[in-house]
């Protein structure tokens, strides 16, 4: 396998992580976390992929030609789901907090927090 | 001999089950049928998991296939559940917390149609589908629905407060499961399996691996997000201190142990042959759980807001259990069964004591609440009592874990992990102890009314909950608490065995040694000395006062600044330990 899915999926999650670091809006932020779980995607697949192999459906292949590794696929697709559930929730609650206060800055909105946690 | 084997999957199928009938037929439901079914579902799980806790000591461990997919020689497809006692037993106590908190928030929620249950249950399933999965795969599975539900619950009030602190929560605890996945897909690269055992053999036959290192890494960092180590503990203080009460119950209780739970599990049945991960165990994640102990500690006794307190001084009792993990001895782990489940009692129960002040005096202000709590003597007994066990009061369960993580804890790096436990229990027990003597007994000077008149948080809990109902299971934990020592650290050392073949033939050393006892005393009475301080300055000596002020005060204000609420600022901490790691691996 070659080096270059690692290189990506290290990328995506530094880059997603700095998008967060430094986001002024929940919106943007909840898009750069989804930057850093496609970084998970590009190396389970870079992980399971085998060169000239075919997908892993058997039904024109005869049994024992060489696929590329099923697992991981079905990782992925576990991932695909829990990622939509995690964004529909987080930009749930975002809506919430644009409705009842009018903004989605996390720094504009830290006095808020603040004056609740004292 | 099969029936035990055929109950495995049950403490998961029945909550899940339940949740989505109830789910189904929530709007013909009557107003307190959900409570019930509810609180029988969850003591059932607690009924199954004690069975097989019982079985699986007497038969040794049950392992489970789904769909009959057993392993062939060579090949493991299928996913299957390991049942050994540690595993049933931390279920079993799941369940029962669960019941309690259910019995507590009784008419919680009443205008929502059971929505509240459900998410309860499906957050019940996935607690015990975590603690008995044997593949690696799995347990992210269930790592997310566990994430998931928690989320749904932090955030159920919809406030500005418990928004924020939802919002953090999610995206930490999200960045924590694109870890472990990626944990789990480098593992895989390697070995091919994702069963705990096959894992186990694959890692100590291929030797030394950076793929195999960083997998442990990642996953290390995953679960020590969840755990709410130094530097990955942010997010926890701020969702558990917005969170209605009973669901920081579970949060503190059970959720956070969890992740060191799967992190033991992870160390000692899949990593166990790797040198580097051993080093690492040793080296980096002891002084991070010192670490965590004494900043914990320190930020427990800053805070004045009840369940921020009780947040901090969680994670200052995490740090605490990661040294006994660390320690990757059998005394130990042991310590580690102990101490999460004595302070997951401890812990509830002081949770529930803040829900009871919440509801009968609308406030959860330390200085807010500057006397009022008299009229409730039993919780402010129970709350002085959560106050000494937390302090390290030599009785009980969370004594008895306290004892063997401080051993095994300095007999595997020093003294000075000893000295760190002692630190961050008598401060965290020092906290508790100030806050019932303001509270309940008017104790201390008498706080500015400008300044205390403001409960911190409008946080409207229902008032009219009679209170015995809410005292009740309180009590019923502080109790099983109060357990002997001695029964408990046998059970738990009996566990450590069948949990970690690999400490095969080390046993834990039970023994009293005249130190522990020495180390409890002193720890309580550090706590006691501590509260008395903060409660008596109007009669102590100026330029004492003076001298710890002047010492205290920007240490205070530089913890207090770090902990700043922006979810930028924690991602920000969240690359500082995973950089931590690295450097530990390149240079340690």
């Amino acid at each position: 396998m070659s080096v270059l899915p690692w290189l990506v999926a290290a990328w995506l999650f530094g880059i997603g992580l700095y998008g967060i670091a430094s986001s002024r809006s929940f919106i943007h932020l909840i898009g750069c976390l989804s930057v850093c779980q496609s970084s998970t995607y590009v190396l389970l697949l870079g992980i399971g992929y085998r060169w000239g192999a075919v997908a892993p459906v058997f039904y024109d292949h005869p049994p024992g030609t060489p696929a590329v590794d099923p697992v991981v696929q079905a990782l992925v697709l576990t991932d695909i789901v829990v990622g939509a559930t995690v964004t529909a929730l987080l930009l749930a609650m975002a809506l919430q907090v644009d409705r009842k206060y009018g903004e989605l800055d996390p720094q504009k909105l830290r006095p808020l927090v603040a004056k609740a946690r004292r | 001999m099969n029936w035990p084997l055929d109950l495995v999957p049950l403490p998961v199928a029945i909550p899940l089950a339940v949740a989505a009938a109830m789910l189904a037929v929530s709007h013909f439901l009557p107003t307190r049928l959900p409570d019930v079914l509810a609180t029988l579902t969850a003591l059932a799980v607690a009924a199954i998991c004690t069975v097989l806790a019982r079985q699986s000591q007497l038969h040794g461990v049950l392992t489970y296939w789904f769909g009959g997919w057993a392993p062939r020689p060579g090949v493991v497809l299928g996913i299957g559940f390991g049942v050994d006692p540690a595993s049933a037993g931390f279920a079993a106590f799941i369940g029962l917390l669960f019941a309690a908190i259910l019995v507590f928030a009784w008419g919680y929620f009443d205008e929502t149609h059971a929505h509240f249950h459900v998410l309860m249950l499906l957050f019940l399933a996935a607690m015990v589908g975590f603690c008995l999965t044997r593949d690696l795969f799995n347990l992210f599975v269930w790592f997310e629905v566990m994430s998931v539900a928690a989320f749904a619950l932090t955030a159920y009030q919809l406030e500005m407060p418990s928004l924020a602190g939802a919002l953090n929560f999610t995206v930490t605890n999200s960045l924590a499961s694109f870890m472990m996945l990626g944990g789990v897909g480098l593992v895989y690269a390697r070995a091919g399996v994702l069963d705990f055992q096959a894992l186990g053999h694959a890692v100590a036959r291929d030797g030394p691996d950076p793929v195999t290192t960083g997998a442990f890494c990642l996953l290390a960092a995953a679960l020590m997000i969840k755990a709410a180590i130094l530097p990955f503990h942010f997010w926890l203080s701020d969702a558990h201190a917005v969170a209605p009460s009973p669901v920081s119950v579970i949060f503190s209780g059970a959720m956070v142990g969890l992740g060191l739970f799967a992190l033991a599990k992870l160390a000692f049945q899949v990593f166990a042959g790797s040198a580097e991960v051993h080093a690492l165990t040793h080296g980096l994640l002891m002084a991070l759980g010192a670490a965590t102990a004494v900043v914990g500690g320190l930020m427990t006794r800053a805070q004045r807001h009840l369940k921020r307190m009780l947040a901090f001084s969680t994670i200052t009792h995490l740090g605490i259990m990661l040294t006994g993990l660390a320690a990757l001895s059998a005394t130990g782990l042991a310590g580690l069964f102990a101490y999460l489940v004595g302070h997951g009692l401890v812990k509830g129960a002081l949770f529930m004591l803040v829900g009871v002040l919440l509801a009968e005096r609308a406030s959860v202000d330390e200085l807010g609440l500057y006397g009022l709590g008299r009229g409730l003597a039993p919780a402010g007994a129970a709350m002085a009592l959560g106050g000494l066990l937390l302090g390290g009061a030599p009785w009980g369960v969370l004594d008895a874990g306290t004892r063997l993580v401080a051993d095994a804890g300095s007999s595997a790096a020093g003294r000075w992990v000893a000295g760190a436990v002692v630190f961050g229990t008598a401060l965290t027990g020092a906290t508790v102890l100030r806050a019932t003597g303001r509270i309940f007994l008017g104790l201390g000077p008498e706080p500015d009314p400008e300044e205390a008149a403001s409960p911190s948080q409008e946080e409207q809990e229902k008032a009219d909950r009679p209170l015995w109902l809410m005292l009740a299971p309180c009590l019923l934990l502080l109790a099983l608490a109060l357990t002997p020592g001695d029964l408990a650290k046998r059970f738990a050392a009996e566990s450590v065995g069948p949990f970690a073949p690999v400490l095969a033939g080390s046993t834990a050393a039970l023994a009293h040694t005249g130190r522990a006892t020495m180390l409890s005393w002193m720890s309580v009475a550090l706590a006691v000395a501590v509260a008395a301080f903060d409660l008596g300055r109007a009669h102590l000596p100026r330029p004492l006062l003076a001298a710890v002020d002047a010492l205290s005060r920007p240490l205070f204000l530089v913890l207090g600044e770090l902990h700043s609420g922006l979810v930028g600022d924690y991602v920000v901490w969240i690359a500082v330990g995973l950089a931590c790691f690295s450097i530990y691996l390149a240079f340690g």
